[in-house]
C-alpha cells in the first residue's frame, strides 16, 4: 500500500477542451477517497490519468513517492475496476484473475493460492471455472473486484463500478466493497456521480466541477459545511433549499429579509457575517433544518403542497412564490395537502453564500 | 366444438401451404446443384441424350457383332430400352478409346481381344458383355486432358492465399485504426475505401495490364492477388472495423492495467475476440479471389487460374458439358471445404462468445 499524490494535474483534449484543470490532491495510505461530480466534471479523466490510460498534459502523479507520470499502466502497480467490468469474455473466471499474476511470473501454486484467497473474499469460489457470459451482473462485478485485489496493487481504482447494477444490489455491494476495503486495506480512489453512494462509502470526498476541485472533505464536512452553492445543491437528497434574502441591520441585530419571512440571526451567525459587506446573500437551509413550529416561534406560515411519506420520516413540499421548498419532518403527525403549517429554521445549521462568487460566507 | 375443428383444419391447411412453399423453394435451390453434380458423373453419350438421365448409369451393357468394316459395337440405351449401334471398326485401339471417352467405361485392349475371340469362336451372330462405369472418368479426363488444370488449381490456391494474407494484414490493421482512433480525414478515407470497388474490372482492364506489365507482374500469381486485394482490402476494413468497434476498448485497457503491454493486450484480448470477424473476412476474400474469372482472363496468358481453365473447357468445339461440370464441381469443392472449415469461427460471431 502507498500514498497517492497528484500535483497540478491538467488534461486538455485538443486545444480548447480542458477536461482537468490544474488539480492537486493527496490520498493517504489505506484511505478510501471518492471523486464525486456530475458527468463531464473530469473525475473519470483524472482516474484514467492515474491509471496511465490517458496521457497527462501537465503536472505530476506520485505513487508512494515514485513519479509515475510517464510510466505505462503496467509499470504503475495500480489495479482498476471498470464501469462495464471489462472482464475478458473469452477467459474463465480463474483465467481472468490469474492473468495478471502470470504476467508477474508468479509460481503456479502461488497463483492458485492467491486466486482462491481472493475468490473466497469476494464470494465467487464456486464460479472459478465459469465463463463471464454465464455470470449475472453482480457476479461479474465480484470477478472484476477479485481480479483487481489479486495483484495487491499500491492503488486501487474504481470507475463507477456500481452504476450498472440494479438499485438493491448496488446498495448491498456498497457495503461489501467497504468490507473488502477494510480487510485489504488498499489505498482506493473511487469515481462516482451518485452523491449518496459517495456519502456512504467514502473516508473523504473530492467534489469536482468543470475540471476543478470544488471541495475536499469527509462526508460530514461536505454535507454540513458545503463550500459553495454547487456543493450544497449537489450533496444530499432532497438538496439544500436556497432563499435570496436581503441583509438588514436593526440596532444590534442582523435580519435576513425575504418576501415571506424576516429572520433575526443569532449572535453566532451574526458573527459569521461580520466581514460581509454586501446587502444581499443566499441563505441555504437543509430540508431537515426547516422545523415545524408553533404560532409563537414561527417565522412564516404556508400550506402543504405535496407529502412524500418515507416510512421513517416524511418529506413535505411547499411553494414560496415560484420555488418549491422541501423539508423533512418526523413521520408523525401525518401531514396532508392543504394543511397550514408554521415553520422556523434551525439557527445553528444555516449556511450563507455570496450570490456573486457562489462561495460560502464565514469559513 | 365446430369452430374448434374448423380452426384445426385452417391451421393444417396453412401449414401444408407453408411447407409446400418451402419445399418448392428448397427444390428450386437444390435442383441445379443436383443437376450439375449428376452431370459431372455422366458419360459423354449420356450427357447429350434427350431427355437427360437423372442418375448416371453404373454399368455399361455392350453387344459385339460383325459389321461392314469389322466389329459392330452396340450399347444398351436406358431410355429407348434397346441396343443401339455406335461404332463399326476393326481397330480395337479405336474401340477402346471410344468406350472410354464416349461411354465413360474403362476396358483394355486385351479384354477387347478376349471378347472378339469369344465372338469368333461362338456360333452366335453377336455376344454380350457388361463393364462397370468408371464414374470419376470425367474428373480424370478433366485433369489429364485439360491443359494444365492441376498447376492452375495450385496457382489459384496460391493467389487466394496471398490475397488473404495481403488483405487481412493491411485491411485488418486499417480496420483496427478506423475502430479505435480518431484521425484527420477519417470519414473521407472510409468512403474512399468503397470508392475503389465502384469500378467494374473490365472497365479498368487496360490500365491494369499496363501497370502489371510495368511491374513485371503480368501473368504472375502475385500480380493477380494484388489486383484482388484492392477490392478485398476495402471489404476487410468494413468488416473488421465493425468487429473491433464491438470489442470494448476497456477490455484492452484492463489488460494494460493488469500488466500487459499494448501489443500483448492486442494479441491476448482483442485478436482472439476478433477471430470470428477475421475468419468471415478471410472467407469472403477466399471466395472472391477463387471465383474471380474476368480479371483473370485478362491478366493471365500462360499461367491461367483454375476458374479460367474451367471457363475454357466450355469454349470451342471440344467443349463438353460433362467435362465442364466436372471442372465446375472441382472448383466448388475447395470453396465449400474452406467455408466449412471457417464455419465454427464464424458461428462464434453469431452465438457463442458475446463481446
Amino acid at each position: 500500500m502507498a500514498t497517492l499524490e497528484i500535483k497540478n494535474l491538467t488534461k486538455k483534449f485538443g486545444r480548447k477542451i480542458i477536461a482537468v484543470d490544474n488539480i492537486s490532491l493527496e490520498v493517504h495510505d489505506g484511505e478510501f477517497l471518492v471523486l464525486l461530480g456530475p458527468s463531464g466534471c473530469g473525475k473519470t479523466t483524472t482516474m484514467r490519468m492515474i491509471a496511465g490510460l490517458e496521457e497527462v498534459t501537465d503536472g505530476t502523479i506520485l505513487i508512494g513517492d515514485v513519479d509515475v507520470t510517464e510510466l505505462p499502466p503496467r509499470k504503475r502497480n495500480v489495479s482498476m475496476v471498470f464501469q462495464n467490468y471489462a472482464i475478458w469474455p473469452h477467459m474463465t473466471v480463474y483465467e481472468n484473475i490469474s492473468y495478471a499474476l502470470k504476467l508477474k511470473h508468479m509460481g503456479k501454486s502461488e497463483i492458485d493460492q492467491v486466486v482462491h484467497d481472493v475468490a473466497r473474499m469476494t464470494k465467487i469460489s464456486e464460479l472459478l471455472e465459469r465463463l463471464p457470459t454465464q455470470l449475472s451482473g453482480g457476479q461479474q462485478q465480484r470477478v472484476a473486484v477479485a481480479r483487481a485485489i489479486a495483484v495487491s496493487p499500491k492503488v486501487f481504482l474504481m470507475d463507477e463500478p456500481l452504476s450498472n447494477l440494479d438499485a438493491k444490489l448496488r446498495v448491498s455491494m456498497r457495503t461489501e466493497l467497504k468490507t473488502i476495503h477494510a480487510s485489504a486495506k488498499a489505498t482506493t480512489v473511487f469515481v462516482t456521480h451518485d452523491q449518496s453512494e459517495a456519502m456512504s462509502i467514502a473516508d473523504r470526498i473530492v467534489i469536482m466541477q468543470g475540471g476543478k476541485i470544488v471541495q475536499i472533505g469527509s462526508p460530514e464536512e461536505v454535507y454540513e459545511k458545503s463550500a459553495d452553492l454547487f456543493v450544497a445543491d449537489f450533496i444530499g437528497t432532497p438538496p439544500t433549499n436556497f432563499f435570496d434574502v436581503e441583509l438588514k441591520k436593526t440596532g444590534e441585530t442582523l435580519h435576513l429579509v425575504h418576501p415571506h419571512f424576516d429572520l433575526s440571526l443569532s449572535p453566532k451567525n451574526a458573527a459569521l457575517l461580520q466581514g460581509y459587506d454586501k446587502d444581499r446573500l443566499v441563505l441555504g437551509v437543509r430540508p431537515e433544518n426547516i422545523l415545524l413550529a408553533n404560532e409563537q416561534a414561527k417565522i412564516m406560515s404556508t400550506t402543504v403542497l405535496v407529502v412524500e411519506p418515507q416510512g421513517s420520516h416524511q418529506v413535505i413540499a411547499f411553494k414560496l412564490d415560484e420555488n418549491i421548498i422541501k423539508m423533512v419532518a418526523p413521520a408523525q403527525p401525518k401531514m396532508k395537502t392543504g394543511t397550514t403549517i408554521h415553520l422556523n429554521f434551525k439557527q445553528e445549521a444555516l449556511r450563507f453564500f455570496d450570490p456573486d462568487s457562489t462561495l460560502a460566507i464565514g469559513n | 366444438m365446430k369452430s374448434k375443428t374448423n380452426k384445426k383444419v385452417i391451421k393444417a391447411a396453412k401449414e401444408t401451404v407453408f411447407y409446400l412453399f418451402l419445399t418448392t423453394l428448397i427444390a428450386g435451390m437444390l435442383l441445379p446443384v443436383y443437376f450439375i453434380i449428376s452431370l459431372s458423373f455422366l458419360s459423354t453419350r449420356e450427357a447429350y441424350q434427350y431427355p437427360l438421365p437423372l442418375v448416371p448409369a453404373i454399368k455399361t451393357d455392350m453387344e459385339l457383332g460383325y459389321g461392314e468394316r469389322g466389329y459392330l459395337l452396340s450399347v444398351w440405351d436406358r431410355i429407348d430400352k434397346e441396343y443401339q449401334t455406335v461404332l463399326d471398326t476393326a481397330d480395337l485401339e479405336k474401340m477402346e478409346y471410344y468406350i472410354k471417352s464416349q461411354l465413360g467405361t474403362k476396358i483394355t485392349e486385351e479384354e477387347l481381344l478376349i471378347e472378339t475371340s469369344r465372338l469368333e469362336n461362338s456360333d452366335e451372330e453377336s455376344i454380350f458383355f457388361t463393364k462397370p462405369r468408371a464414374l470419376l472418368n470425367n474428373y480424370d479426363t478433366f485433369f489429364t486432358v485439360t491443359r494444365d488444370a492441376v498447376p492452375a488449381l495450385i496457382r489459384s490456391l496460391q493467389i487466394a492465399g496471398l490475397t488473404i494474407l495481403i488483405s487481412l494484414s493491411i485491411g485488418g490493421l486499417a480496420g483496427y485504426a478506423f475502430a479505435r482512433y480518431i484521425f484527420r480525414g477519417k470519414d473521407t478515407l472510409r468512403f474512399s475505401v468503397l470508392f475503389v470497388r465502384m469500378f467494374p474490372g473490365v472497365a479498368i482492364a487496360l490500365p491494369m495490364v499496363f501497370i502489371l506489365a510495368e511491374a513485371n507482374l503480368y501473368d504472375e500469381p502475385l500480380g493477380l492477388s494484388l489486383i484482388y486485394s484492392v477490392g478485398a482490402i476495402g471489404l476487410t476494413i468494413w468488416i473488421t472495423a465493425s468487429i473491433f468497434m464491438g470489442i470494448p476498448v476497456s477490455l484492452e485497457e484492463a489488460a494494460q492495467v493488469f500488466g500487459a503491454s499494448k501489443f500483448q493486450a492486442f494479441m491476448k484480448v482483442t485478436l482472439p475476440l476478433a477471430l470470428p470477424g477475421l475468419a468471415a473476412s478471410a472467407m469472403y476474400i477466399f471466395l472472391g479471389a477463387w471465383n474471380e474469372t474476368v480479371a483473370a482472363i485478362i491478366l493471365t496468358q500462360f499461367k491461367p487460374t483454375f476458374s479460367v481453365v474451367v471457363y475454357q473447357t466450355l469454349l470451342g468445339a471440344s467443349g463438353q458439358v460433362n467435362l465442364a461440370a466436372a471442372g465446375g464441381i472441382s472448383m466448388a469443392i475447395p470453396a465449400i471445404f474452406f467455408t466449412f472449415f471457417l464455419r465454427k469461427y464464424i458461428n462464434r460471431m453469431w452465438g457463442g462468445v458475446k463481446v
